[in-house]
């Protein structure tokens, strides 16, 4: 008992440090949960060990068995350890070269959960119709292309290679351990033994007496280092499966930065948890918990996980994607400057790694996003601002605030409930004291073009009264206690609540029908709502204020007897999906839904935004917030953001222009506040900060058609909305841990928020020989082939934002209340031309709203200026019909129809101006092909194609009257 | 697809010149000879054709008056039928019917219709309703003027009384002092004398150690009382679903040790009548049972309410008196006539009695038969007490006169009562609202109050602080009024201290209308009263007006 005491002592002295904010002692470390404990002894004793360590697992070579078609082969594994115990392990190479790794124990006492993805993939991936499996005397070996998968035998060791070189590894470093499923042995020793001793003698002699027979020592250890029962603060977690977690390392032989494993407060480039003076002592840990005020740099487990990871190179990125839903630590390593290891640690579940080949991060994106899914294209009004406080306290208070924003003329699209609009926090059920009204207020804040989001939280309160919670019990679809009879009844917002099992399909018609917004016959609707109200979904790690960890006790039991630690990390994706489809299905035909989640999972991206969690008003976590959302979004969560102003805290007026500035560049934007802060609303700075805040808001509508075009950029592709430096310049190493600055989709702008207190001037990072314009005041500086910092004024009404040149960029540049009423306006190009003399940008435009888009009715325009003899033709022509195939996320369009209904609506809307920037010299004419000399004005500077930096010329054309749907060409003759 | 690639750009639609243009601008919105027209602010000149071209020249956006095209710009809409409006140009053709400009000409042709008639003769009727209720108040404002002018008028007299009588009170207080300083000169060395007894000794050592109890009980009971209240504060503002264990013990324990109700639990009926009395009231008569309880014990004992008004008695004795009458009273029998004189005298000899006396006295002393020190201290106690009860007396008047002053000066002290005294008339007016959990009680200048409806604290919400702070309002100005902020009230517990904004507007009563705490503990009451109703303008017939 002694060591384990001291344990607990040292871990706390550890943690002190730490525990200004965070109630670190809330939530576990490594050595505090058994099999993370015992997954770090294993790889302690192999570092020990050095080059005699080897793995005990090795393939069974008579079992293997090629399947017909041949990218498919299955073989059993066999531990040394454990001669008596069976395992199997299958390989599948996918047609887009991804390989799937699964390995299970066989007919072992129970089963291990296998269902982590089919939560996550969108459909069973397509295997290889032409990859083959051929088997050697000390391998297995399937080659495709340039790249190879490779099984050794024994030790069981699987590689992917290209050109011959190892891009990763599984088990190379022999860490893979499967632990079997057990019986517990009731300690007869002990009871034979042990009955004058203490407890803690009885242990030592059955520890002693294994030991002598214990050929496994070297390996596992020699105790049964909390096989069963495990205790965390004042919780048991009576394990009733016994130990079944998995140990994996997973190497990357050729590759020195990693990113990814999302959610963590850090670097974008992952720093080291292991090996020599490692940067954090943990590892980064996977298990979704509402953690209190959390550290801006820690690796410690925050409301989501994603666990997909990706190693990148200057010649070469690749990915990994590890379908488990249990708790997992993941320590990382660098046994060179070029190689990176890493150890995954997880509590339950099979193994299931998807190899993703790159060699590109777009292609990574691309495989991932074919596993997975592809981020959704949310409703244009959702990229607008959304204004949150917990609470606007009234229906009063609500129009109140949406009157103060017009009188100010600061653009809003959203106004946001938190909980307390809930009687009791009886989520659907309005106050009706305070909200008398809600479907008034909702119809008052839609008159203006805009919507409502309204939280709806996972735990029902346990009152009969409740028709949520009274519908979920009747029907028998709530989280079961250990016990596996009758309901689960923990602590959050409501008092005694209960969840629902989303894992249990009964209930999602279920949800999605709570949602309607007409009476229904079979049960409760919210009726008292509109299409107009969309909906927050916080709380579902699962929360659970009395519960291990904030959250259900892992014996808890779901759907098919799964325990609650199997599912964990899937458990709030659920959630928030079914209230996706929900909100999506309330009206026919179908219309885009918004909903936010705290928590996520691999898979989230397909129905919604993600937010960074209860933030700090603190320069640190404005910073983080960055890398946050840059790391959501290469594990494919594009959509999100990070609370502007911090959660917790009254920021200072600089500190809120700041953040402002930040939240802008973020795809989700959203201000919010804690219930104790005071009012910060942007109408209730004083002047200067009131005008900032306003010009920052009115930035971000100007520029909507650029971030609606990159969504529907990312809604294909993958690729991010925000791109750090090593997606767009994945070979360039200087850029590998930028992550302070980043480009907004392919639009050409580059942005570098500024986080620091007191800052009058900023460092970029320019990546290429190329020039990049100053956005505001079209200064022209010069980047460098081998990449180059410059220093760029940034005071704190100015934003360093830049345009790369051969970039051109739609705006519109007239302020409006809300974003929809932004829909007949004129757009803005501004042509940053390259040092080629040539340019290039998109606009993507829909009805924002409906499903309409996947028939067809789109405008997807490309603008091109190209230079040739004196001449710079500016021109546009119609992507809908050139790449019609490629135009709408999951739907292959068979053609385009250039006047869909659409189209139509927008008709009229023009081109109002035109700016060109670094034109080599006045024009002599300005015309649109075919027609009179426009009205434009030029005033000379900096040529891109020169060499100086300063101000570029600038010709801005005076409304060619061109217009968006159609084809036209500016003529610019020098 | 050919029709569609062919088709041309629409030509805009050619916008009249002053469209959006207010009355006071339309004569620099005429066609200039030149064909160039000048930017209102004088910084461009641009082709008169430019005007109101739906595209932005202008630095200042004064060529597109009509349209949206400049950003922070204007539009004017004529409103004819009603009263014309300005409008942000933001707001110009984004499909949205301004319900500022009925006359629809915010949006283009044929989207909005115009509905001036029906919006101005609903305006006017509203309108009217508001004057009416403006008149109405206004005449109770007036009567409230007149108050405050009464009692100005009462407040000089009191101060001219009040400043007379101090000057007949000063000479008394002056007089007497003199006698008592005398009387006590000469008594000194044989109090001095007498108080070494060790009865006195030690009943001094007992009322000081009494006082030092009685200072340390108030302590405590004050710091009980400081902890009752951050417990009930934190009793019923605590957030039972935070589930901090600790804190819901604590909850529970207060709860038990104070007798009160689980919070959230539905009291019984009784116990909620119990409660309903009053918080305070409530908490005070439990404890006297407890007190009774204890009563039964010894008799002699003092009860608690004795403790907490007779103890005050008793420790305010006056030990010098005592130690005198003590003397008289073991001294049998009582002493000669010759030495109490005063009780024969009518009132106005004494002074030439004591006069007299204090010779004759002297004299006995001299001769050697004094011998009756006491008679002589109790005189100079008396004279002693006579004094004091004269100059409390004085210092009465003084306080009444220094207060009256003050009072009167704030009357029509712009930050006081009001440029005219509109509000004297409601000074300490108290005015609540029931909102079901709590009721709000604002006294007017004096403090704010929540007061729960199913027992528990009363809290204090804070004292009146200052009218309207806003640096852009100016005092004495009708906007400065309006705003009244009580603060510094009972600490929140984990948060701020507890403050009301009090917003008023013209209405024929005073009330309140509602309540809402926008952030924590801060609350905004709204109300009306009609200190704010000012008579009608004359010539505010609304025939200029401007929305």
């Amino acid at each position: 008992m002694l060591p384990w005491t001291l344990l607990g002592v040292l871990s706390l002295l550890i943690t002190v440090p730490d525990a200004l904010a965070v109630k670190s002692h809330d939530f576990k470390t490594c050595s505090q949960a058994g099999f993370c404990r015992r997954g770090r002894a294993i790889s302690a004793r192999a570092a020990e060990a050095k080059s005699a360590w080897k793995s005990p697992y090795s393939l069974d070579v008579p079992s293997i068995a090629i399947t017909p078609h041949k990218a498919v082969f299955k073989a059993g594994v066999k531990s040394s350890l454990y001669p008596n115990i069976k395992f199997g392990l299958e390989l599948r190479v996918h047609e887009d070269g991804v390989v799937r790794v699964r390995m299970d124990e066989v007919d072992g006492l129970r089963k291990r959960y296998d269902e982590a993805a089919s939560w996550a993939l969108i459909s069973e991936p397509q295997i290889s119709q032409e990859i083959t499996w051929t088997a050697g005397k000390k391998d297995i070996r399937a080659k495709y292309g340039n790249n190879e998968v490779v099984v050794a035998f024994q030790p069981l060791k699987i590689s992917l290679l290209r050109g011959g070189k190892e891009q990763v590894v599984l088990n190379g470093q022999g860490l893979l351990h499967m632990e079997h499923f057990r019986t517990k042995q009731i300690a007869e020793t002990k009871t034979e033994e042990a009955a004058p001793e203490a407890e803690e003698g009885a242990e030592q002699v059955v520890m002693e007496v294994k030991k002598e027979v214990n050929p496994r020592a070297w390996f596992e250890g020699d105790t049964e280092d909390d096989w069963w029962d495990e205790r965390f603060s004042t919780w048991t977690d009576t394990k009733p499966k016994g130990p079944e977690s998995l140990s994996l390392d997973i190497s990357f032989p050729s590759h020195g930065t990693i990113y990814g494993i999302p959610q963590h407060a850090t670097r974008l480039a992952l720093p080291t948890t292991a090996g020599d003076s490692p940067t954090f002592t943990e590892p980064y840990r996977l298990y979704n918990a509402d953690v209190f005020e959390y550290l801006a740099s820690s690796p410690m487990s925050l409301y989501g996980s994603i666990p997909v990871l990706h190693a990148h190179s200057a010649d070469s990125t690749v990915g990994i994607f590890h379908a488990v839903g249990s708790e997992t630590w993941i320590d990382v390593s660098h046994a060179s400057d070029k190689s990176t290891q890493t150890h995954w640690i997880s509590e339950s579940g099979i193994l299931d790694v998807f190899l993703m080949p790159g060699p590109t991060p777009a292609d990574i994106f691309a495989q991932y996003a074919r596993l997975t899914g592809t981020p959704v294209l949310p409703p244009h009004w959702s990229l607008g601002y959304h204004q949150c406080r917990w609470n606007y306290i009234s229906s009063e208070d609500v129009r109140t605030v949406q009157k103060r924003f017009d009188e100010e003329d600061m653009p809003v699209d959203v106004f946001w409930l938190d909980i307390e609009y809930a009687e009791e926090h009886k989520y659907f059920m309005w106050d009706e004291k305070n909200f008398p009204d809600p479907v008034e207020m909702t119809n008052d804040v839609a008159a203006n073009g805009r919507k409502m989001v309204v939280i709806v939280d996972p735990h029902l309160k346990r009152t009969d009264t409740y028709p949520a919670f009274k519908e979920a019990s009747d029907r028998k679809l709530l989280v079961k206690p250990p016990s596996g009879d009758g309901e689960y009844e923990g602590w959050c917002w409501s008092g005694s609540s209960s969840w629902i099992d989303f894992f249990n399909p009964n209930s999602w018609d279920w949800w999605k029908s709570l949602f309607k917004t007409t009476a229904l016959k079979s049960g409760w609707s919210w009726t008292s709502s509109t299409t107009d109200i969309h909906i927050w979904n916080d709380m579902n790690e699962p929360s659970v204020f009395n519960g291990p960890e904030i959250s259900m006790p892992r014996d808890n039991v779901h759907h098919g007897g799964w325990e609650h630690r199997d599912i964990h990390n899937i458990n709030g994706m659920l959630f928030s999906n079914l209230t996706s489809q929900a909100v999506r299905e309330r009206t026919d035909p179908p219309t885009r839904p918004f909903v936010l989640t705290r928590s996520f999972f691999a898979g989230s991206q397909r129905f919604g935004a993600m937010w960074t969690g209860d933030n700090l008003g603190t320069w640190e976590h404005m910073a983080v917030g960055i890398q946050m959302v840059l790391a959501n979004g290469i594990a494919g969560l594009s959509f999100a953001g990070s609370d502007v102003g911090g959660f917790f805290g009254n920021p200072e007026p600089e500190m809120l222009v700041r953040w402002y500035q930040v939240g802008i560049f973020n795809p989700f934007l959203r201000a919010h506040a804690h219930i104790d802060t005071k009012r910060r609303e942007p109408f209730l700075q004083e002047e200067p900060y009131k005008g900032m805040i306003k010009d920052i808001l009115r930035l971000r509508y100007t520029m909507l058609p650029v971030w609606y075009t990159a969504f529907r950029e990312t809604s294909v592709t993958g690729v991010p909305v925000l791109r750090p430096h090593y997606v767009v310049f994945p070979k360039d190493p200087k850029g590998f841990a930028v992550d302070d600055q980043y480009f907004i989709g392919s639009s050409g702008i580059l942005v570098k928020p500024i986080t620091t207190k007191g800052a009058t001037e900023t460092t970029v990072y320019l990546p290429e020989d190329e020039v990049y314009y100053d956005y505001f005041s079209h200064h022209v500086y010069r980047g460098a082939s081998k990449g180059k910092d410059i220093t760029v004024q940034a005071e704190l009404h100015e934003i360093p934002v830049f345009v790369r040149g051969g970039s051109i960029v739609p705006t519109r540049e007239r302020p409006r209340r809300s974003s929809p009423l932004m829909k007949l306006d004129p757009f803005t190009l501004r042509v940053a031309l390259g040092k080629a003399g040539s340019a290039r940008g998109e606009l993507y435009l829909d009805d924002g709203v409906s499903y309409s888009h996947e028939k067809g009715q789109f405008v997807w325009r490309e603008f091109s200026a190209e230079t040739a003899k004196k001449v710079v033709r500016l021109t546009t022509k119609n992507l809908g019909l050139e790449r019609v195939g490629e135009a709408v996320d999951g739907v292959a369009l068979a053609s385009y129809d250039p006047g869909n209904k659409f189209a139509k609506t927008i008709g009229e809307v023009r081109v109002e101006k035109v700016v060109v920037l670094g034109l080599a010299g006045k024009p002599t004419s300005v015309k649109v092909e075919g027609g009179k000399e426009l009205v434009w004005e030029y005033t000379p500077g900096v040529a891109a194609g020169g060499k100086g930096e300063g101000v570029a010329s600038v010709l801005t054309i005076k409304d060619p009257k061109v217009l968006i749907v159609k084809d036209w060409a500016i003529v610019i003759q020098l | 697809m050919l029709l569609w690639l062919l088709a041309l750009p629409l030509p805009a639609l050619a916008l009249d010149k002053t469209l959006g243009v207010a009355p006071a601008f339309l004569s620099q919105y005429s066609p200039p000879k030149s064909g160039l027209w000048k930017c209102l602010d004088g910084s461009k000149e641009i082709p008169w054709d430019f005007v109101n071209d739906d595209a932005c020249d202008c630095p200042d956006g004064s060529d597109e008056p009509g349209t949206s095209a400049c950003p922070n710009s204007t539009f004017y809409c004529q409103n004819v039928g009603h009263i014309g409006a300005t409008i942000p140009s933001s707001r110009v053709n984004d499909g949205l019917c301004e319900p500022q400009c009925c006359d629809g000409s915010d949006e283009r042709p044929g989207v909005c219709k115009n509905a001036c008639k029906e919006i101005g003769e609903e305006y006017r009727r509203k309108r009217d309703a508001e004057r009416k209720i403006q008149k109405t108040g206004a005449k109770i404002r007036s009567t409230y003027i007149a108050f405050a002018h009464k009692e100005k008028k009462r407040l000089e007299a009191l101060v001219e009384s009040s400043g007379q009588e101090i000057i007949i009170r000063e000479k008394e207080v002056a007089r007497l002092r003199d006698i008592a300083d005398r009387t006590e000169s000469m008594s000194a060395a044989a109090l001095e004398h007498k108080q070494q007894s060790p009865l006195y000794t030690t009943l001094m050592s007992h009322s000081s150690a009494l006082k030092a109890l009685q200072r340390e009980h108030k302590k405590h009971l004050e710091r009980e009382k400081q902890l009752g209240e951050i417990l009930d504060a934190l009793r019923t503002g605590y957030n039972p679903n935070y589930q901090d264990m600790a804190v819901l013990e604590a909850v529970r324990g207060w709860e038990y040790l104070a007798k009160l109700p689980h919070i959230g639990v539905e009291a019984d009926a009784q116990v909620a009548a119990d409660l309903s009395v009053s918080d305070d009231e409530a908490g005070i008569e439990e404890s006297e049972e407890e007190k009774k309880v204890e009563e039964a014990v010894d008799e002699d004992d003092w009860t608690a309410e004795e403790l907490e008004t007779g103890l005050e008695e008793l420790l305010n004795t006056d030990y010098v008196s005592l130690l005198l009458a003590h003397d008289d009273h073991v001294r049998t029998p009582p002493p000669s006539t010759v030495f109490n004189m005063r009780s024969y005298l009518p009132e106005s000899f004494i002074p030439q009695y004591e006069e007299m006396r204090e010779t004759i006295i002297s004299w006995l002393e001299v001769i050697g038969i004094s011998g009756s020190d006491a008679e002589v201290s109790s005189d100079s106690s008396k004279a002693r007490q006579a004094f004091n009860a004269a100059e409390t007396a004085l210092n009465k008047v003084k306080k009444e006169k220094k207060e009256a002053e003050e009072d009167l000066e704030e009357i029509f002290d712009i930050n006081g009562f009001g440029v005219d005294g509109e509000w004297k008339k409601l000074d300490g007016t108290c005015l609540a609202l029931d909102t079901g959990e709590y009721t709000y009680e604002v006294c007017m200048f004096e403090e704010a109050k929540q007061k729960p409806n199913k027992g528990g604290t009363t809290f204090n919400l804070g004292k009146f602080s200052s009218w309207n702070p806003s640096p852009d309002v100016q005092p004495g100005e009708p906007a400065y009024y309006e705003k009244q902020v009580y603060n510094q009230g009972t600490r929140c517990w984990n948060g701020p201290e507890r403050s009301v904004i009090l917003v008023l507007k013209c209405g024929t009563e005073n009330a309140i209308h509602s309540v809402m705490e926008l952030e924590k503990c801060e609350y905004q009451l709204t109300g009306t009263s009609p200190a704010l109703c000012y008579p009608l303008d004359a010539n505010a017939n609304g025939s200029r007006e401007e929305l």
